[in-house]
């Protein structure tokens, strides 16, 4: 770090002496770099263990909200067992929000970091997030709802800590409810030069019996790869007036 | 091959053993893995039978969330069927050797497909015999790559 950045972030320190992300940006070392593109990776049978993204805790809602939840889990499979799909936002072409849009089918995503910002972009839909490294975190109560919310983050030596707030009710992780309380922790590290792990924690005091963790894990694609646009102008797909998903044919 | 591509092939191959996407996802988002979600489910398709179609294209949408391939088939009086065949997106279809002018309309190929389970019109691509002869997939990285550029 030059000493141009050092007498710059000091003097936002002196601003801002409650911003945490002032406080780690103090440390001596400089952040390792997640620019680039990042392929969803799992690992395979003979690939190194300590790569592969650990198994999610597990996930314990209220029971006031579990009961809907699980009701609608088995509508949804006995859905599936005579051959429809529930109507979901993925059908109706919904962008998926945070935390969704980190781990969508194969789709990567693109990681663009700055000393005071560092930008998600997902292939899939050609969602965007902000993540800023500059600022403290506003109250939960004064984030306009949205599909990213509001996301700060600061460094803890080599790992980037995400705090987002403001996702609104109805941008959910695969129909998982919560409240205007919930919060999501993202802890995003470097494994090696071409891993990368996001751990994601969801908290809910209204919903979640306790913090629920799962972790995507990336693999970086080659470096001359482009991401490619994602926009939905040609969905075929409908709900029907019964809620299912149905498949508009040319020829219909 | 790397891990992403082995991952893919799995996700294809979990596709090709009747286990349907939103069966896969589910496993993601509760079982040992991480959630990994997908545009829809292939529930409205058959994904234990395969139909081929010999046809003419009247048009390739190289659109999202899907690709299509329109086409018209002859049935055994010579009398032309239309056909709506639905392929993955354009990232997923490049990832397999495809291009947004792979084919085009008027040109003749063989698809095989699962059929959709209404019994209408429609179905989900496995892999498309282009003009040229090359077999492409609708899976990452199924095809063998496109021919070498020839100078003329």
């Amino acid at each position: 770090m030059n000493l141009g950045m050092k007498s710059k972030i000091l003097c936002y320190a002196a601003l801002l002496p409650m911003a945490p992300a002032m406080v780690h940006a103090q440390s001596a070392s400089a952040p390792p770099d997640f620019t680039g593109v990042w392929g969803i990776y799992r690992g395979g049978p003979d690939s190194d263990p300590k790569f592969r993204p650990p198994a999610p805790t597990p996930l314990v809602l209220k029971p006031e909200y579990d009961k809907p939840y699980q009701a609608r889990r088995a509508e949804e499979a006995a859905a599936a067992k005579r051959g429809e799909q529930l109507a979901n936002a993925g059908a109706e072409c919904i962008p998926y929000g945070v935390p969704t849009m980190m781990s969508v089918a194969i789709y990567p995503v693109e990681f663009i970091q700055t000393p005071k910002q560092v930008t998600i972009i997902s292939e899939a839909f050609s969602e965007v997030r902000r993540v800023y490294l500059d600022r403290p975190q506003a109250k939960m109560e004064d984030v306009a709802p949205g599909f990213y919310g509001r996301s700060v983050g600061h460094w803890e030596g080599d790992t980037l800590v995400v705090d987002t707030v403001g996702i609104k009710p109805t941008v959910t992780l695969r129909g998982l409810p919560h409240s205007p309380q919930m919060r999501v922790t993202e802890r995003i590290r470097m494994l090696s030069a071409d891993i990368l792990h996001d751990q994601i924690t969801i908290e809910d005091p209204v919903v979640l019996e306790k913090p629920y963790t799962y972790t995507t894990a990336y693999k970086r694609m080659a470096s001359d790869y482009e991401m490619v646009e994602f926009v939905c102008d040609n969905n075929r797909e409908y709900v029907d007036e019964k809620g299912i998903v149905r498949l508009k044919l040319h020829n219909q | 091959m790397d891990s992403i591509e082995r991952l893919q092939m799995k996700i294809l191959q979990a596709v090709r053993a009747k286990v349907c996407c939103c069966a896969l996802m589910a496993a993601g988002i509760f079982g040992a893995a991480s959630p990994v979600l997908a545009h829809h489910s292939f529930t409205m398709f058959d994904m234990t039978k395969q139909l081929t179609l010999v046809g003419t294209v009247s048009s390739f949408e190289w659109t999202n969330p899907h690709s299509y391939i329109e086409i018209d088939v002859p049935d055994e009086k010579g009398a032309a069927k239309h056909w709506s065949i639905e392929m993955g997106s354009p990232s997923i279809l490049m990832q397999s050797g495809w291009k947004f002018n792979s084919i085009k309309a008027g040109e003749k190929v063989t698809l095989i497909i699962n059929p959709m389970k209404s019994g209408q019109a429609g179905g989900f691509l496995s892999t498309a015999t282009l003009p040229d002869g090359r077999v492409l997939s609708n899976g990452p990285r199924q095809g063998p790559p496109p021919p070498a550029p020839t100078q003329k």
